[in-house]
């Protein structure tokens, strides 16, 4: 059951912790402009809407998809659950097309962090400067140094649930919550990386292991990515959306934005959504579109005017350009014990000893890899699509499914210009162009990959693993409208603030001009964070510019 | 050395805590005789029954998971993943005329229809289509191993493990709300969780 | 150039140069060893339980002068060692079947522990002449407990860590046991005339619930202390213990208002714990309809009581100490 109309309207939205209840929701009037006009209500924009809300300003934050209510409409089961993700028509090519869909992009209120795997590693903090410490990539406009207090802000808005003492990286202090007891297939992991004598842990997650507020601790269902109906996954539907409704922000849910209208003065002045078959206008002093790696290019360019033709914020002509990839070949392998891996989050142990070493690689980059822990349906296109299996051999396969444990890494990918978010000719249901989603991996990137399998490939086979074999897949999109110091080489600056309208801001993962080894979205979140409170500066400056 | 789970039925557990209304509404659904067909033609789903008879043969079964059905019901709710390979065109579009390829390539090689074609020669045109190694007159410039993976395999294998009796089958626990697991280590169940048969 | 997909050949090769390879160990899961142990635990300490307990309902002989029937602060311990052995009957009943009773050895606590409590009430009700045997059959039962808990810990990847220590066998939860054993035993030697009871049992309680703290601690800190509450055990019985050790350093006759004042107060901790670990369970998901899962995973029912019972334990010790009139 997918809802049809919006939920979140007339002063109300869903309070996602009762069953059918509601919280008080402010209301704004579309024609009084609102602070900040928030486009995606994901990992950025939520948290984003969170921050400007708490510090007074107003904020209305759109999302396509519905205001979602885990406790009444979120189903232990594979087939139905697919309502949360994207699936507008989109297309992917290039050499090394990315599957979308599922596989990375959410649909509705808390956008991805519905259906994430809840991994919350911060960056290697030498990654922010990659070029000048590492020699490879780029550097980020900010350094670990200045995002480490939104590091800290966000695992404990989170309550991340990690080990009390964590292997890598500089000392910090405890994880908010304790580790979860790592399940079977995690311990496949650490047995493995034992005998290879490298350190691994339980992965901190944004889950909590004792209860929190309205949540109940998570009891190992294992539909994580599925839409948590536990309500123990503290995804940003269930900690962002209710302190920015707290603070007075207004949520608009089933709501597409389909355009940024851009004034005489070449500001923004607002957007353009549809709801409920209706088109409507929202005016605005900022925009601030955070629709996630393929959206947010798409919008940029799709708002092109006479004043921006070619899109807004496009100047320097790298709007969706850039675009990186988390590779994720799996290794996979059988077991004479009983893993049962479908009990738990999906990657309850982790190693992330080749982002931390520098020696014995031939490649530049990292790599952190986990344990894994698909549930049939997903498993079974696994296998199918990997192995070319059908007839017999697919069900007998699948047969050992309570036997199967593998890892699977998120290995970091090149920016590089030619790897890019488009617009293709054909349109969609609101006749906006949709996009085209190019990637290749570069010589780097394989190489890269191909340690990461063999180091994996070893750590199953010293686990116990036998009958060893390989699959491909991606996760994250990342870096089409990446920050940076030069205009010329970069789309906004190191607030997020485009360089060429001063009131439109981008917050979400396309701002990455590096993927690092490890999943992104506490750093989503960390910079949401840190924009959140740049933006209280500015104004308290009068640096903000604002259309009238 | 994969034993089974004889006696195991994740449907037993419909009353207990590991299942909740909403997850019993939409197994129901699931498991209820599936709609008339919607989507593809008459011709079309006949052709889809014996392929899929192929790809996840179930002879072992009294009553067969209706792929078929559940591909057809699947295309008519338009409950595909919305994006596609640039290689291929929309998901409708393909199966149609990837269907009518494989009717045609199993024609060419062997004379007749592919439903009406032996079990061995129907596997041969299904493998000749996965590896590309087909006339591609019929294939309209789509690729048929991308077609093949992608829009056919996937798909139906997907299909077949989303429905409760494949559930029972691997011994997968199933629906787990409110109730979840407790013994999550190394050769550690739940006693509401799958027997595995003794070796 | 494409990565192979499909089928990987790992080809029999030397170490790898990637990284050093540590010597092989053992595989995890229950070894031979293990189940050999735990069933000959079952035998010898269910067997020695009940075997004493079968042996013990002749009255022991009763030395000339010892008191009659059991004097207040002799009931008070064998109430204690009863509070103990009843929690430790429940806790390891079902964290046993949390374990799926996987280990013959598994039942032996049961067995202990109710034998143990029946003894308990029967020799607070003043019957018998103590149920020695049974009592040293508890103590060493949890002794042997302790052991299997530690293996249990050991043989897990990571040995011992903090992950291990929140979700493995926990350590202290056997020597409960021990310490019930050991109260019975107490209390037996105490009527019987033992010289320095007071100021020695002061001591063993003022251990025992520092050890029960220290469990409390290390599994609220698991919990995060998400509910303030829950810091009420590791900052109010500390004291309690600190104030008992004091007592039986001192070993003089003093009032001592305020050690028995605290003790009362860790007692009812110990029953307010109960209480809140009964909400706990009942605010889980699916609460007490999910009680196959929460009354496993949850806050454990069982556990606080035995706060009540090392306090009562303690109140009983500090009657014992020299009196004024001694």
């Amino acid at each position: 059951m997918t809802p049809e109309t919006p939920r979140a309207r007339d002063g109300r939205a869903p309070d996602v912790f009762t069953p059918g209840g509601f919280v008080p929701m402010a209301g704004f009037p579309e024609r009084e402009p609102v602070d900040f006009a928030i486009v995606g209500a994901g990992a950025g924009g939520a948290t984003l809407a969170a921050k400007l809300a708490e510090a007074g300003f107003s904020v209305v934050v759109f999302d396509a998809g519905p205001f979602w209510r885990p406790l009444d409409e979120f189903a232990s089961d594979e087939l139905e659950q697919q309502k949360l993700y994207w699936t507008d028509p989109r297309i992917t090519g290039g050499d090394d097309p990315i599957a979308l869909g599922g596989n990375n992009s959410g649909r509705g209120v808390g956008g991805s962090t519905i259906h994430f795997s809840m991994i919350s590693l911060r960056f290697r903090p030498e990654w922010f400067k990659a070029r000048s410490r590492l020699g490879y990539a780029v550097d980020w406009p900010i350094s670990y140094e200045e995002i480490r207090p939104y590091y800290a802000e966000a695992e404990q808005a989170l309550k991340v649930a990690g080990p009390v003492r964590y292997p890598w990286g500089p000392l910090r202090g405890p994880y908010p919550y304790r580790p979860h007891e790592v399940n079977a297939p995690g311990l496949v992991l650490g047995r493995g990386a034992e005998k290879l004598g490298v350190k691994w842990c339980a992965t901190p997650l944004a889950t909590v292991s004792a209860p929190r507020g309205k949540s109940p601790p998570c009891v190992y269902r294992g539909f994580c990515n599925f839409g948590c109906s536990t309500n123990a996954k503290q995804s940003a539907l269930v900690v962002w959306i209710p302190r920015a409704l707290k603070a007075g922000a207004e949520v608009r849910d089933m709501a597409m934005v389909t355009r940024i209208e851009i004034d005489r003065d070449g500001l923004a002045s607002g957007v353009h959504y549809v709801r409920e078959g209706e088109s409507r206008f929202q005016r605005a002093r900022n925009v601030v579109v955070a629709g996630y790696a393929i959206e947010t290019p798409r919008l940029l360019l799709n708002s092109a005017c006479p004043q921006f033709p070619d899109g807004l914020a496009n100047a320097s002509g790298l709007v969706g350009t850039h675009l990186m990839t988390h590779a994720s070949p799996g290794v996979w392998a059988t077991f004479e014990e009983e893993i049962r891996w479908y009990k738990g989050p999906p990657n309850m142990a982790v190693c992330e000893h080749w982002n931390y070493a520098d020696e014995g690689k031939d490649f530049a980059g990292g790599y952190a890899f986990m344990s894994q822990g698909p549930l049939p349906m997903a498993w079974a296109q696994t296998v199918a699509t990997s192995r070319g299996l059908w007839g017999p051999a697919l069900r007998q396969q699948m047969l050992r499914y309570n036997h199967t444990a593998g890892f699977a890494p998120v290995a970091e990918t090149e920016p590089r210009p030619q790897n890019r978010v488009e617009l293709a000719e054909e349109t969609d249901a609101y006749g906006l162009k949709i996009p085209k989603v190019v990637f290749g991996y570069s010589g780097n990137d394989r190489a890269l990959q191909r340690h990461s399998l063999r180091f994996m490939s070893e750590m199953l086979e010293a686990a116990g693993g036998r009958d060893l074999w390989t699959s491909t897949d991606t996760s994250h999109l990342l870096g089409t409208c990446r920050m940076g110091d030069d205009p010329r080489t970069s789309v906004v600056n190191a607030d997020g603030r485009t360089w060429d309208i001063a009131n439109l801001w981008i917050c979400d993962g396309s701002l990455f001009p590096t993927s690092g080894g490890v999943n992104p979205s506490l750093t989503i979140q960390a910079l949401a964070c840190r924009i959140g409170e740049r933006i209280k500066t500015l104004a308290r400056r009068g640096e903000l510019a604002c259309a009238p | 050395m994969a034993r089974g789970y004889p006696g195991y039925d994740v449907l037993a557990k419909w009353r207990t805590p590991s299942f909740d209304e909403k997850t019993r509404e939409v197994v129901r659904r699931r498991i209820a005789q599936p709609p008339a067909r919607r989507f593809f033609t008459g011709p079309e789903q006949r052709l889809v029954e014996a392929i899929v008879a192929r790809l996840i043969p179930q002879p072992d079964r009294a009553e067969p998971i209706p792929l078929a059905a559940m591909l057809d019901a699947f295309m008519a709710d338009g409950r595909g993943q919305g994006y596609r390979n640039e290689a291929m065109p929309p998901l409708e579009q393909a199966l149609r005329v990837g269907l009518a390829a494989i009717e045609a390539e199993a024609r060419t090689r062997f004379g007749r229809s592919f439903a009406e074609a032996a079990a061995e020669d129907q596997d041969a045109v299904l493998r000749a289509a996965q590896s590309g190694e087909v006339d591609r007159a019929a294939w309209r410039g789509m690729d048929p191993a991308t077609f093949f993976r992608e829009a056919l395999l996937k798909i139906t294998a997907g299909l077949y493990y989303a429905h409760p009796a494949a559930w029972s089958e691997i011994g997968f626990g199933g629906p787990a709300s409110p109730r979840g697991y407790v013994r999550l280590g190394l050769d550690e169940s739940d006693p509401w969780e799958a027997r595995e048969a003794a070796p | 150039m494409s990565l192979p997909v499909g089928d990987l050949l790992i080809e029999r090769r030397r170490a790898s140069p990637l990284v050093r390879r540590r010597r092989s160990r053992p595989r995890a899961g229950e070894p031979a060893a293990a189940l050999a142990l735990g069933t000959a635990a079952l035998a010898v300490g269910g067997g020695a339980s009940l075997g004493a307990a079968l042996l013990a309902e002749r009255p022991a002989p009763r030395r000339r002068g010892a008191s009659d029937a059991a004097a207040p602060d002799v009931r008070g311990l064998y109430a204690a060692a009863g509070l103990l052995a009843l929690s430790v009957l429940l806790d390891s009943a079902i964290e046993h079947y949390r374990g799926g009773y996987r280990n013959p050895g598994m039942y032996t606590p049961l067995a202990a522990s109710a034998v143990t409590l029946s003894a308990a009430i029967s020799d607070a009700a003043g019957g018998g002449g103590g149920k020695q045997a049974v009592y040293a059959a508890a103590a060493g039962v949890g002794a042997v407990g302790v052991g299997f808990h530690l293996f249990n810990i050991f043989k897990r990847p990571g040995r011992l860590n903090w992950a291990n220590l929140f979700y493995a066998a926990p350590i202290g939860a056997p020597a409960a046991l021990s310490l019930a054993g050991v109260l019975g035993l107490a209390a037996g030697a105490a009527r019987r005339g033992w010289r320095g009871a007071g100021r020695k049992l002061a001591a063993l309680c003022a251990l025992g619930l520092a050890g029960t703290v220290g469990e409390a601690g290390l599994l609220h800190f698991r919990g995060a202390f998400q509910n303030p509450f829950m810091w009420i055990p590791v900052s109010l019985p500390p004291v309690g213990a600190a104030l008992l050790a004091k007592a039986a350093a001192e070993n003089r006759p003093t009032p001592r208002p305020l050690t028995r004042g605290w003790l009362m107060l860790t007692a009812a901790i110990g029953l307010g714990g109960a209480g809140f670990h009964i909400f706990g369970v009942s605010r889980a998901m699916g609460g007490w309809r999910n009680w196959r899962q929460n009354m496993v995973d949850g806050p454990p029912i069982p556990a606080p009581p035995a706060f009540t019972a090392l306090a009562v334990a303690g109140l009983a010790a500090l009657a014992l100490l020299p009196s004024e009139t001694a």
